[in-house]
């Protein structure tokens, strides 16, 4: 397996009123040719952040400070403007939450689609129209050709994200990154989302990021899963290790506030007490201390950087954690 | 982000069914033009409207008199089948007065708007797009602006710049018989009336800066420039389309406001001056003698509330068309 995309250290932050927001706090990994990683951690620990910085389309207030993001050889914070154009959409496709709005409302779908096509593959017109028809069949909507003169407005929510998923793919991107593709739209719409991008990926070859904060939604997607929390990468490993051996407490809580079908009726269902810490200043100490459960003093001074857990095969399972919840959670 | 989109609207069912039955081209600007035509006022006010700029364009030469010929022989007459609407009290044909005023208030509405849109555009959306100090700045200037009453800058105009200006060309004019120097009439023009244009710009900047703020944070232009479209790109296709239907309406309103202004402004004798009619000073001069010959005031008024009602009709059209949140069933 070679790797596509190798992230390191990579650093954001946010100018607001009084000094700064630490978004993104020296997050590295490692995305291989055809693989499905999923990043996974509640509202505003910096998944997204992470992902836009990639792709350098981060709001004015933003700055990337450290890190670099190597794809193809080339580390996509560097090159300039003119080769980034030639990565987004051609290269690294993104698709986003909220199907509604990401679809220019006044031009219709056939001139939006053919945008890339025109501009990344040189196509002229027609063709650009005819490989928007067949992306549009490819993606689930049925005549294609008729929909080309349909505008955004006309189209339900589905059917929008299955656009935006078409239109990511035409270039025949080899990365797909998608920011919470299914939060916006209803259960069953979600099902039909997932299982279209799995068909994708498995026709195309693309490798994916699939960012959410529903662990249930990459459970059947993803290879390997990413925790994010307060901006650091807190564990990773492969999907089945992470669910059977959650080693960081933060995760472990996301799995426990996770509803289960076989649960009784009637139990609550479990939550993460409190709220993400606030950004303002980088911290010295563990992010999650204030809400975890199984802290020590270690944890006030000094904040884990990620490493090998301790105690497991897994090659690849890595945790920023001081305490081994396995031993503790039995004691 | 706000969930508030524009145009996710649901299409009625009429309209569905009417598009499965003969497939039509559907657009969102044709949808827009459906529902002004569908609006019975907004559409008395279109065509009063193009009947103006028709007739300032071709009526002084399809006028029964010039409107500048007197008849001293038949002075203050009403209407008759030889004069229409009369004459005044040079004998001059009303008819033919108001037709040339209806080119006065066109050229008025045209220039005056037309350069406070491109000031306004230009410093608008630089504010929009640079932001900080320099946005800081142009909306200071805006307010400062905004703060000047047109009325009291016209009259100052007047009497500092007008008055010695047209002094000073017929003193060349006798000088040199350049025929550059003779007629004053475009110093009015550029005078007063870039005056007036000097003020109303800010309404255009501001409403253009607020286009671009909101639009340039659009998930659609983040989508677009995640697949690496270039900026001129975005800019044609995605921002300026969407800034459109405001500006239209902000356009028609403008108009209709700069041609009551131009009248206000030659009714008070600060704006365009006798002989050239405007239905301003024929209103000011129909003023004086109302009792005895009510045509000569009747005639430019009446012409003047409907052109200005037609404006409001189409401008309040536009609004409801271009702007589907408004959009009632």
């Amino acid at each position: 397996m070679t790797v596509l995309l190798d992230v390191r250290n990579l650093e954001t932050r946010f100018k607001v009123r009084k000094g700064y927001v630490y978004a993104v706090n020296g997050v590295s990994f490692q995305l291989q040719a055809g693989e499905t990683l999923g990043v996974v951690g509640e509202s505003g620990c910096g998944k997204t952040v992470t992902m836009l910085s990639l792709l350098r389309l981060l709001p004015p207030a933003a700055r990337i400070e450290n890190g670099r993001a190597l794809f193809e050889g080339q580390d996509l914070l560097q090159i300039n403007r003119r080769q980034l154009r030639k990565v987004r959409g051609a290269q690294i496709g993104m698709i986003f939450q909220d199907p509604m709005t990401s679809l220019n409302p006044v031009v219709n779908i056939g001139l939006q689609m053919s945008e890339p096509l025109v501009y990344h593959r040189g196509m002229n017109m027609p063709q650009a129209l005819q490989r928007s028809a067949e992306l549009l069949e490819m993606a689930g909507i049925p005549d294609g050709q008729a929909r080309l003169r349909d505008y955004p407005y006309q189209l339900s929510g589905g059917m929008r994200q299955r656009v935006m998923i078409a239109m990511a793919l035409a270039c025949q991107p080899k990365i797909l990154i998608a920011d919470e593709p299914t939060t916006a739209l209803d259960v069953t719409i979600q099902a039909q989302i997932v299982e279209l991008v799995k068909e994708l990926r498995d026709e195309l070859g693309a490798a994916i990021v699939w960012i959410t904060h529903d662990l249930g939604v990459i459970a059947g997607l993803a290879e390997r899963v990413m925790v994010m929390y307060a901006g650091f990468v807190v564990e990773e490993a492969a999907v089945d290790d992470l669910y059977d051996d959650p080693r960081h407490p933060y995760t472990v809580a996301l799995l426990n506030s996770l509803p289960s079908v076989s649960e009784t009726k009637g139990h609550r269902l479990a939550s993460i007490g409190g709220s993400p810490p606030d950004l303002s200043a980088r911290p010295h100490f563990c992010p999650f201390l204030p809400r975890c459960r199984y802290a020590i003093d270690k944890c006030q001074t000094e904040n884990p950087p990620l490493r090998p857990a301790p105690g497991v095969d897994a090659p690849r399972h890595r945790i920023a954690c001081w305490v081994d919840v396995q031993e503790r959670g039995q004691t | 982000m706000s969930r508030h989109e524009p145009f996710a609207f649901e299409i009625p069912a009429a309209a569905s069914v009417d598009s499965q039955v003969a497939y039509r081209r559907s657009s969102l600007w044709r949808d827009a033009f459906d529902r002004l035509v569908a609006n019975r006022l907004a559409v008395v006010g279109m065509i009063i409207i193009l009947l103006l700029f028709f007739t300032a364009i071709v009526g002084p030469y399809i006028t029964p008199y010039d409107f500048l010929s007197q008849d001293l022989t038949a002075r203050n007459q009403p209407p008759s089948a030889a004069h229409w609407l009369g004459t005044d009290d040079l004998g001059r044909d009303v008819l033919s007065r108001v037709i040339y005023g209806a080119r006065t208030a066109t050229i008025v509405a045209f220039s005056v708007t037309g350069v406070s849109l491109i000031i306004g555009i230009a410093l608008g959306s630089v504010a929009g797009y640079v932001g900080g100090k320099v946005d800081s700045l142009i909306i200071w200037l805006t307010d400062f602006v905004m703060s000047i009453p047109s009325l009291l800058l016209a009259v100052v105009i007047n009497l500092s710049l007008k008055t010695p200006l047209t002094y000073w060309m017929d003193d060349m004019y006798l000088a040199t018989h350049n025929p550059l120097f003779r007629q004053t009439i475009w110093v009015d023009f550029a005078l007063v009336f870039g005056a007036l244009a000097l003020v109303q710009w800010p309404s255009y900047a501001r409403l253009i800066r607020g286009q671009i703020l909101t639009i340039r944070n659009r998930n659609y232009v983040l989508a677009a420039r995640a697949l690496g479209l270039p900026r001129r790109r975005i800019l044609v296709r995605y921002v300026i389309p969407n800034a459109l239907g405001p500006i239209v309406v902000a356009v028609s309103a403008g108009l209709g406001q700069a041609m009551v202004l131009e009248s206000a402004f030659s009714f008070l004798g600060v704006g365009v001056r006798p002989p050239i009619p405007s239905w301003g000073n024929m209103i000011s001069d129909g003023l004086r003698v109302w009792r005895h010959y009510s045509h000569l005031l009747a005639a430019p008024a009446a012409v003047l509330g409907i052109v200005t009602v037609a404006f409001s009709f189409l401008g309040d059209g536009l609004n409801d068309a271009l702007n589907p949140r408004q959009w009632k069933e």
